[in-house]
């Protein structure tokens, strides 16, 4: 048991939430899961099955339409715009178009939530360049996002996202633009992190990061959420699905 | 690396149109308030008069136009006795011909033999303010005793005066409430300008963590340093303008203006800038806040 357990019960709680983006159909259905803290999980599922619009309610970009959602213990429905910004700070996203600023150098980038949080700028220079090293961008400290390249873009997103070493770390498919050494390498840093307490939801469509590191998978399928045991290829999830369609008629 | 506070802000034209709007404003503003000054100063200055003085004449021709040469002298004895012995009068005493023609000089020359002209003889009266003789009263006396006299008060013509200073004053005032209002909306056109162009980053740090008050401040405190430089720019440009004024009306008007600013009306001068700065940044605080509240 980490620290965080003894602290919190669950990191989130989903009870019946579902999701629709304006005069749209329901883009999330009947939705139940949590996750405790210190616990490692895919969310997988086809292009389109909801994942970022799940990711979006768990980092409060939006809010469920329907059900009950907590968030670190507290109902996100009734909580101010201070409180909910206090909880965005205790969590990292990873966003697959990386939203990187322009007009910053990597290094400024990464520093951003240190600097929000009003970190001294002794310490957020010691930890960014620890951790752009760590994820071999020493060099590339004072390069602006135009001038790296996709991957490089990718894992500046990621350092950004672990950098205040948040309790909950959401990232969507942070392994779509590097290659499978540095996706892996990129998976023992989000472990690192899990292993000091942090909760981490990794949405990917990487079969093959998924078989390698053995999580429990969200499963996402037009909506629906299913959580599969390590290890489910998605054949095997198909499967079921099918089987599971064929008894409820 | 940027500094700590300057990550929100990319470069945009309302950086650098925002503070030579403040610039002109201020010029506009402190040459308007600073001419609204030295008519309030001008008002006050007759308004002191007005109730400290008035005017007796005699006048040295009768109604035939035959110069009044033997009269004139036994006249202006008995109204100065008359007036003497008025309660609220304080002193009476008829201007010599050197007074006379120093005050005719700017219409007739200072070359030109004031016995020579056809004009009455005066007597300067001071009066209590704050026990002022009843005028009316003064009046019959005068009537009944000397009645070539004339009592000119000054109270007709100064009242139509400092009427019209009064709405030139309001005017001012208007002007001044129009400038600020003129600030105040493009403060926030510009401010959301400016939030639409940093949309991203907004929703990003937004989604980091950052409380509407802290991005807030920074776009308010952005505002008040670029209004606060553009306007002190603005007020200096403005004052020789003014000296200008004050030097030319000097000259032009001898002592009819008021051409002085006091300590506290200079200190009111400079605190234009800062008040500006001060409406600036409730300005953008209120239109990011609105911003923010209706957005994210």
């Amino acid at each position: 048991m980490t620290s965080n357990e003894a602290l919190s019960p669950v990191i989130a709680e989903f009870n019946g939430v579902s999701f629709r983006y304006k005069g749209n159909t329901d883009v999330l259905k009947d939705i139940h899961f949590s996750l405790a803290p210190g616990s490692f999980h895919f969310m997988t599922g086809e292009s389109g099955a909801g994942k970022t619009s799940l990711l979006g309610l768990l980092y409060l970009d939006h809010l469920p339409t329907k059900g009950r959602m907590r968030l670190f213990g507290q109902t996100v429905d009734s909580l101010s715009r201070s409180a909910k910004a206090m909880i965005r700070r205790q969590i990292g996203v990873v966003f697959q178009d990386y939203r990187l600023l322009e007009h910053l150098t990597a290094f400024d980038n990464v520093a951003l939530p240190l600097r929000l949080i009003g970190e001294k700028e002794s310490e957020i220079r010691r930890h960014v360049s620890e951790l752009l090293t760590w994820v071999g961008l020493e060099k590339q400290m004072r390069a602006y996002p135009q001038e790296l390249s996709g991957g490089e873009q990718q894992r500046i997103a990621i350092a950004r996202a672990v950098i205040h070493k948040p309790s909950l770390l959401l990232a969507d498919e942070p392994t779509g633009n590097v290659d499978d050494a540095m996706a892996k390498r990129l998976l023992h840093l989000f472990l690192e992190l899990n292993k000091l307490g942090t909760t981490v939801v990794v949405a990917t469509h990487n079969i093959e990061l998924v078989r390698t590191f053995k999580f429990p998978q969200l499963h996402l399928n037009h909506g629906k959420l299913e959580l599969l045991p390590p290890n489910s290829s998605y054949a095997e999830v198909a499967t079921r699905l099918l089987n599971k369609g064929n008894k409820d008629a | 690396m940027r500094r700590k506070n300057e990550f929100l802000f990319t470069k945009d034209s309302t950086r650098f149109y925002f503070p030579w709007i403040c610039w002109l404003m201020l010029f506009i503003a402190t040459f308007i308030c600073g001419t609204g000054i030295l008519i309030y100063n001008s008002l006050a200055d007759w308004q002191r008069g007005v109730s400290e003085s008035l005017t007796v004449q005699i006048n040295t021709y009768d109604s035939e136009g035959r110069y009044r040469e033997d009269q004139i002298t036994a006249d202006i004895e008995k109204a100065l006795s008359i007036l003497r012995t008025t309660p609220g009068v304080i002193g009476a005493s008829v201007l010599t011909d050197e007074q006379m023609s120093d005050l005719m000089a700017p219409w007739v020359g200072a070359d030109v033999t004031i016995t020579s002209l056809p004009i009455p003889k005066l007597i300067d009266v001071a009066v209590d303010s704050k026990h002022p003789p009843f005028l009316e009263q003064l009046k019959r006396d005068l009537a009944a005793h000397v009645p070539e006299a004339t009592m000119d008060s000054h109270r007709i013509w100064l009242t139509e005066l400092i009427k019209l200073s009064q709405h030139i004053l309001k005017l001012i005032f208007f002007i001044l409430g129009l400038l600020a209002l003129t600030i105040a909306f493009t403060v926030s056109y510009t401010t959301r300008a400016t939030l639409k162009i940093h949309e991203s980053v907004i929703k990003l740090v937004h989604m980091m963590g950052a409380k509407d008050f802290y991005i807030t401040n920074h776009y308010a405190w952005h505002n008040f340093k670029y209004a606060l430089t553009g306007g002190v720019l603005g007020t200096i440009c403005a004052v020789p303008m003014l000296w200008i004024i004050i030097l030319f009306f000097q000259d032009a008007s001898a002592s009819i203006f008021q051409m002085q600013f006091s300590v506290c009306q200079w200190i009111l001068l400079a605190s234009l800038p800062v008040l500006i700065a001060l409406l600036a940044f409730i300005t953008t605080f209120k239109t990011v806040l609105s911003y923010l509240r209706r957005f994210l």
